[in-house]
């Protein structure tokens, strides 16, 4: 599996991705003076554009690396002299997904560094109405990271059905939207406003909330943004349900790869 | 030949494309309001709509009506180049505040413009309340609702409230103070005065600065005939039965001069009101009323 982790790493260097990354990058050169439009929060506006640039980055990372690489792998048939090694279905599998993940975490730190740089030049400058909450913006790109990746756990296990890359990419990217909205049609569905729906349609959202993924967990820009307390609880339950949820998905995109029939 | 025929294609073509660039900017410059500000989707649909951006969606939103306004300023006259639509900036930042309740460019943006040009001071100070229960360290907030209370809306005891929570949250005694001195009537205009000093000082945008900086010329006009109506009274004994009277006494140098367009006058009990309500929305509606 580590060999698989490996060639991983090294086919998404080839491909340049990382330079794209870097290309990209260099939007945070402008953040500096786009926050300066800010009337009163020069400050948390250049946090919140930093932020919402790894966000982009990894989500468009998250979405292609994760939807095309296996498909990618049956595409070119390479699938078939990789299985003929002694290496189980499920160990390339997880080997694509580890390999992918580890890069999104590189991914977030590099990025990460490029927007604490950023904040620190901006609040120099602009000093803040309160304090900038380093450790809150350091948590913000990790548990962003770690959304990421369970994105990406769904794109291998749409992969994992998929003949094609429409499924694991326009899957994809649905779980992201549907997983940033769970929480809010929740909330609304058990507020006053919610009970004038039918009951059943309460019910399904209510069990849909519990299947679906819940990416807002993850989601501590506001934190970082106006420097607000973070639930350190809440950020180990999330953690939890990281390991807990992804760890579902990729055995079951394991499952259904290694029954799968390769022609 | 070759090159010269690559050479050539594009030397029209960017010459065509910088003779359609000045009509181009042109016709964009001159879009209407409403296609220039974009109708902006209710909020509950704006909040699904932005995913994880919601920080990111708010700003912009706020960010182009700021600059819809600063537009309106862009020909460096005090006056709007066309009528400015209120509404519909109030419509936007409240829909931004709802997707963002912690965004302070909302918030001052509507205290600093709507809450003088919309005058509906009930729904600016609902929204200052709304948002004190997210930015709850902020003293500016409870400190523009205890202005509104006391200036427009006349409601002492809301105002003394909001004032002591500003004072609070900003650990300065004088903001306190300040309340003490100005929540009566007589103090009104110098509360302005000095509430407008302040927001101006603050200003980082041009067209906001503008904006205060008009609206304390205004104010200081009305300090200006307050003081020559209340000497008056002093020294004979019974109010003056207009601003005419004042300036032909010699109590005025001059006409007091309201820069939003309208004129000043006094009012039954004495206080000093301008046709224009100090507001240039205000200023159109004494014309046409006029007419």
């Amino acid at each position: 599996m580590n060999s698989i982790i490996a060639v991983t790493l090294k086919g998404i260097f080839r491909d340049r991705v990382f330079q794209g990354i870097l290309t990209a990058a260099l939007a945070f050169l402008a953040i500096p003076s786009i926050a300066t439009l800010s009337m009163r929060q020069v400050t948390e506006l250049s946090i919140t554009l930093s932020l919402s640039l790894v966000s982009f980055i990894l989500l468009l990372l998250a979405v292609f690396l994760g939807g095309t690489s296996l498909w990618k792998d049956i595409e070119r048939r390479y699938t078939f002299s990789v299985l003929s090694l002694p290496l189980t279905r499920s160990g390339y599998l997880l080997g694509r997904f580890v390999g992918i993940a580890i890069f999104l975490l590189l991914a977030a730190a590099v990025l990460g560094g490029a927007a604490l740089l950023v904040v620190s030049f901006v609040s120099s400058g602009f000093p803040p109405e309160r304090p900038v909450a380093w450790g809150a913006l350091v948590a913000a790109v990790g548990f962003d990271a770690l959304k990421y990746i369970l994105l990406v756990a769904f794109a291998v296990l749409f992969s994992s059905v998929s003949t094609s890359f429409f499924l694991p990419i326009f899957g994809t990217i649905a779980i992201f939207l549907v997983g940033g909205a769970t929480q809010q049609v929740y909330d609304y569905v058990h507020s006053q406003a919610g009970q004038t729906l039918a009951p059943q349609l309460r019910q399904l959202a209510t069990a849909l909330y519990y299947v679906l993924p819940n990416f807002s967990a993850f989601d501590l820009k506001v934190n970082a943004i106006y420097a607000l307390p973070t639930d350190d609880r809440g950020l180990l339950f999330t953690a939890g349900y990281f390991v807990l949820y992804s760890s579902f998905v990729l055995i079951a995109a394991a499952a259904i790869f290694s029954r799968r029939e390769m022609k | 030949m070759r090159l010269r025929y690559h050479f050539f294609s594009l030397t029209i073509i960017l010459a065509l494309y910088l003779a359609i660039l000045v009509p181009f900017t042109d016709s964009m410059r001159h879009k209407p309001v409403l296609e220039k500000l974009g109708i902006i989707p209710r909020a509950e649909v704006l909040q699904y709509l932005s995913a994880d951006q919601k920080q990111l969606v708010a700003a912009s939103v706020i960010s182009k009506v700021i600059m819809y306004y600063g537009g309106l300023f862009s020909d460096g006259s005090t006056l709007f180049r066309q009528p400015p639509d209120f509404l519909a900036m109030s419509r936007t930042i409240h829909a931004a505040l709802k997707v963002d309740p912690y965004n302070m460019d909302g918030y001052y943006f509507a205290q600093a413009i709507l809450a003088w040009d919309v005058q509906q001071y009930k729904i600016a100070n609902d929204l200052l309340e709304y948002g004190m229960k997210y930015r709850t360290w902020d003293w500016s907030l409870p400190y523009y609702a205890g202005f509104n209370y006391a200036f427009f809306l006349k409601d002492y005891r809301k105002a003394a409230q909001m004032y002591m929570r500003a004072g609070e949250l900003s650990g300065n005694q004088s903001t306190m103070s300040l309340a003490g001195r100005y929540l009566q009537q007589s103090g009104q205009t110098e509360m302005a005065i000095a509430y407008l000093s302040a927001m101006e000082k603050g200003a980082r945008d041009p067209a906001i600065r503008k904006s205060f900086q008009i609206r304390l010329q205004a104010f200081r006009e009305v300090l200006e005939v307050e003081k020559a109506r209340d000497r008056f009274k002093a020294e004979r004994g019974a109010p003056p039965g207009s601003i005419g009277q004042l300036v032909a006494a010699g109590y005025l140098e001059r006409p007091p001069v309201d820069p939003y367009g309208g004129t000043f006058y006094l009012e039954s009990d004495g206080a000093v009101a301008t046709t224009s309500k100090f507001s240039v929305a205000g200023a159109e509606q004494a014309r046409k009323k006029g007419k």
